[in-house]
């Protein structure tokens, strides 16, 4: 933080070298970077070289374990390939949440800015209305929210971001608050310049840091969320698969059918574990106090 | 209705046809002397699996149906519905017929006899005062009753002596005596003392005169009762009746093969698992005819659906026989009408549904729904796009919405899916019609008779200011003529001729689509005896009394 | 002191109001409603559900319910549930003994596992264990918890047949035994996220703790390591801690809340996700209301427990 604070008047290359070459030293972040690179691409080009569409049904071909014939990774209770479901599933999961993360950043950002400048009784009134959503079970705003607007990917990241934004919000109130004595702070408020300049043109960029780490771990959380939401029926609507909604009705057929929720779930995990990882790199690289998980 | 009984129903029912009574004066069936002699300490106890919690205990307040199972076993009615659809004496002592004169030749007057010998749990006798109590208590304005269909038209009410109390109906009302077999009575002497029925202590502790006293509850767990060896009726047999609630449906049949459960209650086997099911060792798994109807709901007020060629062309393009075979395991039988197969009054030779995607073509093109340009056709500026609808959650629903979703796309009709929880798609949404379509399970009749005004009458539409359930919003005057007859008539062969009629009709104007009527797949250990299933009702434990294990 | 507690108290009093304002709207801007689930039964009519309505008072303005509710509220009465009749703090305690015995059993798993998960890895840092245990935080933390429940059922009670599916007991063989059978894999399963972020914590506790100068003035004096260990580093590793413990029941709650959908667990979870469903609005906001007083009072605990064992920390 302090680093960052002082190399803020010169926004010079060197540090962002520093950064660059520090993340890359990071072995995890390494690997993180490289398995969400490679999921990424996979759902991308991935469902046109597979043999099947993800919305084909064929009752005939119905829970078709692993590798039977061209279903690399089986059938589900519909008798669609779960391969084709699965990357057409990734584009859907992770777009939601890319979104979510960017929205909810945006939002944590903007209410943390002012909070923490301002201070007063305006910080004090947006930083209890932060405690107030933090003191509620996430799930319970998400699922009422979800019944109150129609389910559709759009809603579904909207819904989720509303509940997200608290930590980044909470992280930038805190660095705010610290840097806003700061002399080029009162530098700008010397010359004139207006309070929404100062904020997110002079203060904002020093405390771009932590939001990075911030929201790499916002769209772990945001795929977690959405898989939960999906996996309860309330996310995204079939035909559309997400990796949640392709676990919804797994735990039926877990008996007879257990790649079902395997293969989803493990994906799942890998995506999350990879954002993981990136985050506690990023962490190191921008010397980002490690004050939460 | 067991299907297996068909000619004793029939001859039963001609029987009735004959004395023009509503329900057969039967004897003391169920009565104690025949069995007062031989009856044995109660021993044993059988623990009911069912994957909702019971809510409401008193069983006057509005309920759901899994709550049933708890009242028929702590409470009675003044009388029971029996399997093959007859009506016996319960807590009366007979069944009121116009034949016998408990009913006016006008229909208008009721004397109904009781029991003498009946007692509450807590020893207090029980009498006409209490089923007068009952019956006031069920239209009190303040008190949060359950249906109050029938009873609004009761006046009145005089209590002739202990065991004898008459009334007065407003109107005609043959439904009334199938609606009397699921009234039960609650105690006057200690609901009276309470300030406010719907917050009693009563309600939390019932008090009946069934078979099974209450003992106690664990909420989000079980119910739990214990025999009442004072019982007027057949059994208790066993000591202690358990309602177990498991939420998660294959929890429930893994208890059920471990033994941890002794019989299956709602949602009972899942056609997945039925043919395993079918071979357990040590457990009876058979087959019933559910009596409610899964369907395709149309709203026919929205413009996609005003048009008849519209409706056949998707009732022609579902394919009901894949989805039965493949996705239901080939469990559940097709069906054309909204009346029970069960029923007496389901009309067998309706026309017969056949999956033809070419003739559903036709019936569009000729009624000049033209394809576009992405492949959805449009008429007059209305494209042949809907909404579908139903509980989130729901898994085979869900198969089924999406596997439709295919067929109809093959002619030119675009179907989205839009699943909403169950809190909200049966709200407003549901009951102000503000759907395109929902896939649906309803039960239409309202325990063993036709009547289905509050379905098909025009006036029985809440989205346009009437008070009924007609959500599909379906308008037929001759339809509405029938069933004002209908509940006017107590004669079941002139009832049967004028529902044969209403359901021509409905299956020729399709305001809703009939998919298929489930058979669920019921259990039980081997060592049980005496379940029986009852159509007529809407548990499995509607004479639990009976139950005993042998062996 | 006093003008702190006042002031926290204070604090917590506003808090409760902001949260309970947003719950009510959002559950009651929820369409449909708690007569939903009667709209199928055939019997009841429009007339019917019109009729309840009024009963219940949901036709009213929605601020004059939320002004009843809290009004009601402020007198200590919460409410009866719409579905069982009963008063909405006899609800929440007849669910509160489940979620209590499974948050308690993996707290304690969490606890023991996390802290010596946390110790080892910052005594031997950098070590293979160290890594290993960084590595499989990050895991244990990316994985969803539902669906670790489902592969547990899968693996240990489908297929191995070592533990139940769910449930808490077996009726008929209520015992301790059989509870704990049945408490095994739920609670391990819950303990999973904790026990990754108890010893993340854990380590960069100790490490801290290890670098200060006391801990290095122990060990010149030539005090034994296990020592220097039991009697100063875990001590003082264990002192933020006792905060984090308070921050996280909300996190832990939650966590109930999955872990009991998947294990069909009757505690609060499960009455939750039941009472949303039927929008049971009464048990929900009671429930509301109970896991953030219960978040206030956790925070507060966390903070004067702190303030008194550490007397370098001034309230205020």
């Amino acid at each position: 933080m302090t680093t960052l604070a002082a190399s803020s008047s010169g926004r010079s290359r060197w540090w962002q070298n520093r950064a660059v070459r520090k993340f890359m030293r990071h072995r995890l972040a390494l690997v993180g970077m490289v398995m969400i690179t490679a999921l990424t691409l996979a759902c991308i080009v991935g469902p046109w070289l597979l043999p099947y569409d993800s919305l084909h049904i064929d009752l005939r071909a119905r829970f078709a374990p692993p590798l039977t014939g061209q279903h690399y990774l089986g059938t589900d209770p519909l008798g669609r390939d779960i391969a084709a479901r699965l990357l057409e599933a990734g584009r859907i999961s992770l777009l939601v949440g890319f979104a979510a993360m960017l929205l909810s950043t945006l939002i944590g950002a903007v209410i943390g800015v002012v909070a923490g400048y301002r201070g007063g009784w305006i910080g004090a009134t947006l930083m209890r209305l932060v405690d107030a959503f933090l003191a509620f079970p996430s799930i319970f705003l998400v699922l009422a929210l979800a019944a109150l607007l129609k389910p559709s990917p759009t809603m579904i990241t909207v819904i989720i971001a509303v509940t997200s934004w608290m930590e980044v919000a909470r992280i930038v109130e805190a660095e705010v608050r610290s840097l806003r004595e700061r002399e080029f702070v009162l530098a700008g408020r010397m010359l004139g310049l207006s309070g929404a300049h100062i904020m997110f043109r002079e203060i904002l960029p020093n405390v771009i840091g932590p939001i990075i780490v911030a929201a790499t771990l916002t769209v772990a959380r945001a795929i977690l969320l959405e898989a939960y939401v999906s996996f309860l029926g309330y996310g995204i609507q079939p035909p559309l698969p997400s990796w949640g909604n392709m676990l919804n009705g797994a735990q039926q057929y877990l008996d007879k059918a257990p790649w079902l929720a395997i293969i989803p779930g493990l994906t799942i995990t890998i995506a999350v574990t990879s954002f993981n990882f990136i985050g506690d790199g990023l962490r190191d690289a921008l010397d980002v106090r490690n004050d939460r998980m | 209705m067991a299907a297996q009984n068909g000619t004793t129903r029939r001859s039963a029912l001609k029987l009735m046809g004959i004395l023009g009574a509503t329900g057969l004066v039967a004897p003391h069936l169920l009565g104690k002397p025949a069995f007062a002699a031989d009856k044995a300490a109660p021993s044993g106890r059988i623990i009911v699996g069912i994957s909702q919690e019971v809510t409401v205990l008193n069983p006057l307040m509005v309920k759901i149906e899994v709550d049933d199972a708890v009242h028929f076993s702590v409470f009675d009615a003044l009388f029971r519905v029996m399997p093959d659809g007859t009506i016996v004496p319960n807590l009366a002592a007979e069944v009121p017929t116009q034949d016998n004169g408990g009913i006016s030749a006008d229909g208008l007057e009721w004397r109904v006899k009781l029991r003498d010998d009946v007692k509450w749990h807590d020893g207090a006798p029980f009498t006409a005062e209490d089923v007068k109590y009952t019956l006031e208590l069920i239209v009190n304005p303040n008190f949060r009753s359950w249906r109050t269909i029938g009873h609004s038209l009761v006046k009145d009410i005089t209590v002739v002596s202990p065991t004898e109390i008459t009334w007065k109906m407003e109107r005609p009302f043959a439904p009334y005596m199938s609606f009397l077999t699921e009234t039960f009575m609650v105690p006057k002497h200690i609901l009276e003392a309470e300030a406010d029925p719907n917050t009693a202590a009563f309600n939390q502790n019932p008090i009946g005169t069934g078979a099974f006293k209450f003992q106690n509850r664990v909420a989000g767990d079980l119910v739990s009762l214990v025999a009442n060896t004072d019982y007027h009726g057949e059994g208790p047999y066993i000591e202690q009746l358990v309602f177990k609630y498991i939420p998660d449906g294959t929890v429930l049949y893994t208890q059920f093969k471990s033994g941890d459960i002794d019989l299956l209650g709602r949602q009972y086997i899942t056609p997945d698992n039925y043919e395993e099911a079918s071979k357990l060792p040590g457990r009876v798994v058979t087959l019933v005819p559910s009596s409610s109807v899964e369907c395709i709901y149309l709203n026919n007020e929205r413009p996609q659906f005003k048009e008849l060629a519209v409706r056949e062309a998707i009732y022609a393009a579902i394919d009901k026989s894949s989805i039965i075979d493949a996705l239901y395991y080939g469990l559940p039988e097709s069906v054309e009408t909204f009346m029970p197969r069960t029923s007496y009054y389901n009309k067998a030779d309706l026309p017969k549904h056949e999956f033809n995607l070419d003739h559903a073509r036709k019936l569009l093109d000729d009624a000049g729904w033209v394809p576009g340009a992405d492949g959805i056709r449009v008429k007059d500026g209305v494209r042949l796009a809907f909404k579908n609808s139903t509980t989130s959650g729901n898994q085979l629903r869900e198969q089924l919405q999406q596997f439709m979703q295919q067929t109809l796309r093959e002619i030119g009709v675009e179907m989205t899916i839009e699943n909403l929880p169950a809190a909200v798609i049966w709200g407003e949404f549901w009951t102000q019609s503000q759907f395109d379509s929902v896939v649906v399970g309803i039960t239409f009749l309202i325990g063993a008779d036709p009547d289905v005004t509050n379905r098909f009458h025009s006036t029985a539409i809440a989205a346009q200011g009437g008070r009924g359930s007609n959500n599909s919003q379906f308008k037929n005057a001759r339809v509405d003529e029938l069933l004002e007859q209908g509940s006017r008539t107590f004669d079941p062969e002139a009832r049967k001729a004028i529902y044969d009629e209403v359901q021509d009709i409905i299956r020729a104007e399709l305001p809703f689509l009939p998919l298929f009527s489930d058979n669920s797949a019921r259990g039980w250990k081997a060592g049980i005896e005496g379940v029986e299933h009852n159509g007529n009702t809407r548990s499995e434990s509607w004479h639990a009394a009976a139950w005993k294990w042998v062996g | 002191m006093l003008v702190f507690l006042l002031n926290r108290l204070w604090q917590s009093i506003i808090l409760l109001v902001i949260v309970s304002i947003i719950g009510f709207l959002v559950l009651n801007l929820m369409p449909g409603g708690p007569l939903a689930q009667f709209t199928l039964d055939p019997g009841m009519t429009q007339a019917d559900i019109e009729r309840l309505s009024e009963q219940m008072g949901l036709n009213r303005p929605l601020p004059v319910q939320y002004a009843d509710w809290a009004w009601r509220m402020l007198q200590g009465d919460w409410g009866t549930s719409y579905r069982d009749g009963a008063p909405v703090l006899e609800v929440i305690r007849r669910h509160l003994f489940a979620t209590l015995l499974l948050m308690g059993s993996s707290t304690v798993i969490a606890i023991a596992l996390g802290t010596w998960i946390g110790i080892r890895g910052a005594t031997h840092q950098y070590s293979g264990f160290d890594y290993a245990a960084t590595v499989g935080a990050m895991i244990a933390l990316s994985i969803p918890t539902f669906w670790f429940g489902l592969i547990g059922i899968y693996v240990f009670s489908l297929e191995l047949g070592w533990v139940p599916a769910g449930n808490m007991y077996t009726i008929g063989k209520e015992s301790a035994l059989n509870y704990l059978h049945h408490l095994i894999l739920p609670s391990i399963v819950l303990s999973l996220v904790n026990v990754a972020t108890w010893s993340r914590y854990m380590r960069s506790a100790t490490l801290d703790v290890i670098s200060q100068d006391f801990i290095k003035t122990a060990r010149a004096k030539g005090v034994p390591e296990r020592r220097v260990l039991r009697k100063h580093v875990v001590g003082n590793a264990l002192l933020p801690m006792i905060t984090l413990a308070g921050m996280h029941l909300p996190s832990i709650l939650g966590g109930a809340l999955v872990t009991e959908t998947v294990f069909t667990w009757p505690g609060m979870g499960r009455l939750f996700l039941d009472s949303l469903g039927y929008s049971d609005y009464p048990v929900v906001m009671g429930l509301l209301m109970f896991s953030a007083i219960l978040t206030l009072l956790g925070n507060l605990i966390a903070d004067i427990v702190v303030a008194m064992v550490d007397p370098r920390i001034r309230l205020g």
